[in-house]
């Protein structure tokens, strides 16, 4: 066990520093004692004599201790600690460049680990059930795009079973929304995953209580019966142990509960009621048939490379017996976590992104670098007679990179805890945005691996930081060095790289300063109109109508439209309810559509990045509403008139559209009475001749609702007629209470007109929007963070870069105030160089933000550029006069004397 | 045998004699220097100061560890203690130091 002994030696050496010094003090105490005793009794010599030789004997003190010191292995910890004292000493000494540097490098840290955290959990996903790696998804995929090939799954099934022997078993599943409502009356909506009796023993996660599916549960007509999870069992049955063989209702099928899952399971996304999969491939064409999903277990032995082989081969063998369906059609496998994300096959997309992401750290540490450089010029003293005085080159690189560590480690600690806070509410928000269709395994928060990731950032900034200007600024000869210092100024110079950067990073500062301003009114829009809407008392929720599998059209629609009628009834009566009224969609999730406008060619309106040339017209939404709509939600009409029973004739006639509208498609004016048609049907591919649409006309005219989170966009609004149907949004308004507590009632309600109606989504229209504007705010957040640090750098390099000057050329300015040279001519000759860098970096900023603008038609200053630019352009101008007072003054304070003194 | 291994053998002899002497029992720094002293009948002649980095290195690998102790004149003093690691070693070392010494004897006598 020697490596045992030893380390724990070492480690004793190592950490009891102190003890081991006294140790050895005590220790030669001893064989002093004992040498001088010896010498006293052989050689008869008096106590002081026999000391004396005894410790010549010894030999030098000192230098044995330092022996011992290096034996202990401790000479790079004592020069270490020394470097972090010293690192410590100078970012408390240089407390401007420190925060600077701090704050841009823990923004860039702050994204780059969000957006690794993030890439790695959907990439590197882990199922956590038994060899969960093992379990592969099975897709055909339309390399054409269009259709959903989930569609042949069915069909191709029965194949990959007998012919896929790389994997073990096959299991299928497909996720159905219903009401589940126990028997004390309460409902909710969730996600079935109807699955098949072979994906529980693939899970193999055995029940808590009772049993799986069986074969028999598969078969069509068979009793319905149900599994549950451990959480559902514990909330809505009060975990009683009996719990198999009740019952509870799906939608209005009464099941019989046949097993208990444990807790955590939520295989195969995110459920906790399973039901059998009992879709028979007979009863479907092939290729037509209701998607669902396949998964399975590889073989023992077998390696996903295998499976991909067999199932080339078995659709080379579909595409000969049915080439039509089969002639676009890929069969994939894939590790099964790997299927709830994009480009599942392509994941090097999300390494590039991620590596562009943590581009920034090293665009943002190079800029940090340069500003260390300009402030090493003014230590050049110090390195030099470090220098002189023995320290090698390595030791004095050594102590700069220390003082870059101990710089970026605060900064990635201060990233890592904004990292933490940001996926928190991240996770939240896909908790609530997603909910059950978030994969179960998919959780965001800061692991080992996202702590070593950004410690491996914390080293490579340092290394940009610290090593790169360490390297420059010790590459000249010492002996130069110590002349130059002697001479009163440094050798060090600022170069084309430095002009280079200064001017990009006021250049990018102002570039990117109009998309921040617009991105900060973007945010106010969407506050006020959060603010507006909180005093509205509407609840909104989609209402869906959960129809039996096979249904006559006819049959359904006219009990949908009864169910919705009835509904309604019963919400009026309730005491509270202000307003009822029903929507084709929510505010501000309306689909698009196309429309024309009567005798205004497309490209007429001046920017506007809708405009799609020619006849596909421009892009608005597009939603049917209720006649009193706009009453019951409070919406003004702004000009014309709102809808009435006549609009209600077939075809309409009438639309009205919002503000939006009005400016961007009709390019202002009086909007009433103007002509409008739909002409979407021209752009759909699947239908060879469109049918031309009746012209309609604007009717009236209603503000922006709700204020989009990016840009308002243009909306036209159609009456909704009584015979369309499901899904629909429903918009109660409450009065007396807030809207939230009529929650439980309108399920109540609901469930009592009908199991079959189902609400989904039920949220107030302020967090309605605030669900729908959480995307706009992160990326408005993110690029705020690093547009301040963008400023700041900028800031910082405009101060670095006087300062530096000033440095250089004491001696300069001393003899020009000598001479009589007043203030201004003093600092005008000084700093004319950065002057002109900072207006050329305005110059190249304002055009590069100008461009942009035009290229996106005003989406880069928010049509505002004629005000945002030159604003910008002043702003980064006052930031620069800013950073310039310090060093100015200081350039001003250098007397004549002293400067000529020190020649 | 390399020149490079010679001169790893002529420092490993300070450590040898330190082991083989601690393998007679635990004794402190200074018992250390005079035994060697005493069995090499005065041929050998430690310096005193550098016997302590000798131990620390030693200790280090895990071939002896120490303790405090007491000696017969109620000094305190620390006494090293051979591991079972060290004492593996000394055979080794011996072995080695053997070959060392018969190979460069023979070539000695050869000239």
């Amino acid at each position: 066990m020697s490596w045992i002994d030893g380390a724990r030696a070492r480690l004793h050496l190592l950490f009891r520093r102190g003890a081991a010094e006294s140790r050895f003090a005590r220790e030669l105490e001893f064989h002093i004692a004992m040498e001088t005793d010896r010498l006293v009794r052989e050689e008869q010599l008096t106590p002081d004599e026999a000391r004396r030789r005894a410790l010549v004997a010894f030999g030098g003190v000192t230098r044995h201790t330092e022996t011992l010191r290096e034996g202990r292995g401790l000479a790079w910890l004592g020069g270490m600690s020394l470097d972090f004292k010293l690192a410590t000493r100078m970012l408390v000494k240089n407390p401007g460049l420190t925060l600077v540097a701090v704050v841009g490098i823990a923004v860039a840290v702050t994204i780059a680990t969000v957006s690794f955290s993030v890439i790695y959990t959907l990439v590197e996903g882990k199922l956590p059930l038994s060899e969960g790696d093992r379990i592969v998804s099975i897709r055909n995929i339309d390399r054409r795009g269009g259709y959903d090939a989930r569609a042949t799954h069915l069909h191709d099934l029965a194949t990959w079973r007998e012919g896929l022997r790389a994997v073990g078993e096959l299991g299928a599943y497909r996720l159905v929304e219903r009401n589940l409502i126990t028997t004390d009356g309460r409902s909710e909506s969730v996600r079935i995953a109807e699955m098949s009796a072979s994906g529980f023993r693939i899970a193999r996660v055995p029940p808590l209580i009772g049993r799986y599916f069986n074969n028999e549960d598969e078969r069509a007509g068979a009793a319905p019966v149900v599994i549950i999870g451990y959480d559902l069992w514990q909330t809505r049955l009060a975990a009683r142990p009996d719990v198999v063989g009740q019952t509870l209702r799906l939608g209005d099928t009464p099941h019989t509960i046949v097993g208990v899952m444990p807790k955590g399971f939520a295989f195969p996304v995110n459920n906790r009621v399973w039901t059998p999969l009992r879709l028979n491939a007979a009863d479907y064409d092939r290729g037509r048939a209701p998607g669902i999903e396949i998964f399975g277990r590889l073989a023992d032995g077998a390696t996903i490379d295998d499976a991909r082989r067999q199932l080339l081969t078995i659709g080379q063998r579909l595409a000969i017996t049915d080439p039509d369906l089969h002639a676009f059609i890929r069969s994939r496998v894939i590790p099964y976590t790997r299927a709830f994300i994009d480009n599942p096959e392509a994941t090097w997309v999300y390494s590039l992104v991620q590596l562009l992401v943590t581009m920034l750290l090293v665009v943002i540490g190079t800029n940090v670098a340069v500003l260390v450089y300009a402030r090493t010029a003014s230590r050049m003293g110090e390195i030099a007679i470090r220098t002189a005085l023995g320290a090698t080159r390595g030791r004095v690189v050594a102590q700069l990179f220390a003082e870059a560590l101990a710089m970026s480690g605060v900064a990635a600690l201060i990233g890592l805890l904004g990292a933490q806070l940001a996926l928190e509410q991240i996770g939240a928000a896909v908790e609530r945005l997603r909910g059950e269709q978030f994969p179960f395994w998919l959780r965001f928060h800061i692991t080992p691996i996202v702590v070593l990731y950004a410690v491996g950032l914390a080293v490579a900034a340092a290394v940009i930081v610290g090593v790169a200007p360490a390297l420059k600024a010790t590459r000249h000869k010492v002996r130069s060095q110590l002349q130059q210092l002697s001479a009163g100024g440094s050798r060090l110079r600022l170069g084309k790289t430095w002009t280079f950067l200064i001017v990009t990073q006021v250049a990018l500062a102002v570039a990117v300063l109009p998309l921040a301003m617009a991105g900060v009114s973007a945010w106010k829009r969407i506050e006020s109109a959060k603010s507006a809407l909180a005093n509205k008392q509407i609840l909104t929720a989609t209402l869906l109508f959960d129809r039996p599998e096979v249904s006559e059209a006819r049959d359904v629609a006219a009990r949908w439209v009864n169910l919705r009628a009835e509904l309604v009834g019963r919400l009026q009566g309730e005491s509270g309810v202000v307003d009822v009224a029903f929507a084709s969609s929510a505010p501000s999730e309306e689909p698009n559509t196309r429309v024309e406008v009567f005798g205004a060619a497309a490209s007429k309106v001046e920017g506007d990045t809708n405009t799609v040339s020619g006849s596909e017209g421009y892009a608005v939404g597009e939603s049917r509403i209720d006649l009193h709509f706009f009453d019951a939600l409070e919406i003004p009409i702004l000009a014309g008139r709102g809808f009435d029973a006549g609009d209600l004739s077939n075809p309409s006639t009438g639309v009205i559209v919002n503000r939006s509208f009005v400016r961007r498609v009709l390019g202002g004016g009086n909007p009433l009475g103007r002509r409008i048609r739909d002409v979407s049907a021209r752009r759909d591919p699947r239908s060879e001749s469109a049918p031309v649409m009746p012209w309609e006309e604007i009717v009236g005219v209603v503000p922006d609702f709700p204020v989009d989170s990016s840009t308002p966009s243009p909306k036209i609004y159609r009456p909704l007629m009584p015979t369309d149907v499901s899904p629909a949004m429903i918009a109660v308004r409450v009065k007396g209470m807030p809207a939230l507590t009529f929650t439980k009632r309108l399920r109540e309600l609901t469930i009592v007109t009908s199991p079959m109606l189902r609400l989904d989504g039920i949220k107030t229209l302020e967090q309605a929007l605030e669900d729908d504007s959480a995307p706009t705010r992160l990326a408005v957040l993110a690029m705020e963070l690093i547009t301040l640090s963008t400023v700041l750098l900028s800031a910082a390099g405009i101060y670095a870069l006087m300062s530096f000057t000033i440095t250089r050329r004491r001696r300069e300015i001393g003899i020009r105030s000598a001479l009589g040279a007043g203030s201004s001519r003093v600092l005008m000759s000084v700093f004319s160089r950065a002057f002109a860098q900072v207006v050329v970096g305005i110059a190249v900023g304002v055009t590069l933000a100008g461009v942009l603008d035009g290229l996106l038609q005003g989406g880069w200053t928010g049509r505002r550029g004629a005000f945002v630019l030159p604003a910008v352009a002043i702003l980064m101008a006052l930031v620069a006069l800013i950073a310039a007072i310090g060093p100015a003054n200081r350039a001003l304070r250098i007397s004549p004397l002293e400067a000529l003194k020190s020649e | 045998m390399t020149i490079r291994a010679q001169t790893d053998a002529l420092r490993g002899s300070l450590d040898l004699l330190v082991l083989k002497t601690l393998s007679l029992a635990p004794m402190h720094g200074w018992g250390i220097s005079q035994r060697i002293q005493q069995t090499s009948k005065g041929v050998l002649e430690v310096n005193q100061g550098s016997l302590y980095p000798a131990l620390q290195r030693l200790e280090k690998d895990g071939l002896i560890t120490s303790e405090w102790g007491t000696t017969d004149n109620n000094r305190e003093a620390r006494y090293y203690r051979l591991t079972a690691t060290g004492r593996k070693a000394l055979g080794v070392e011996l072995e080695s130091w053997k070959r060392f010494a018969a190979g460069l004897e023979a070539v000695l006598r050869s000239t």
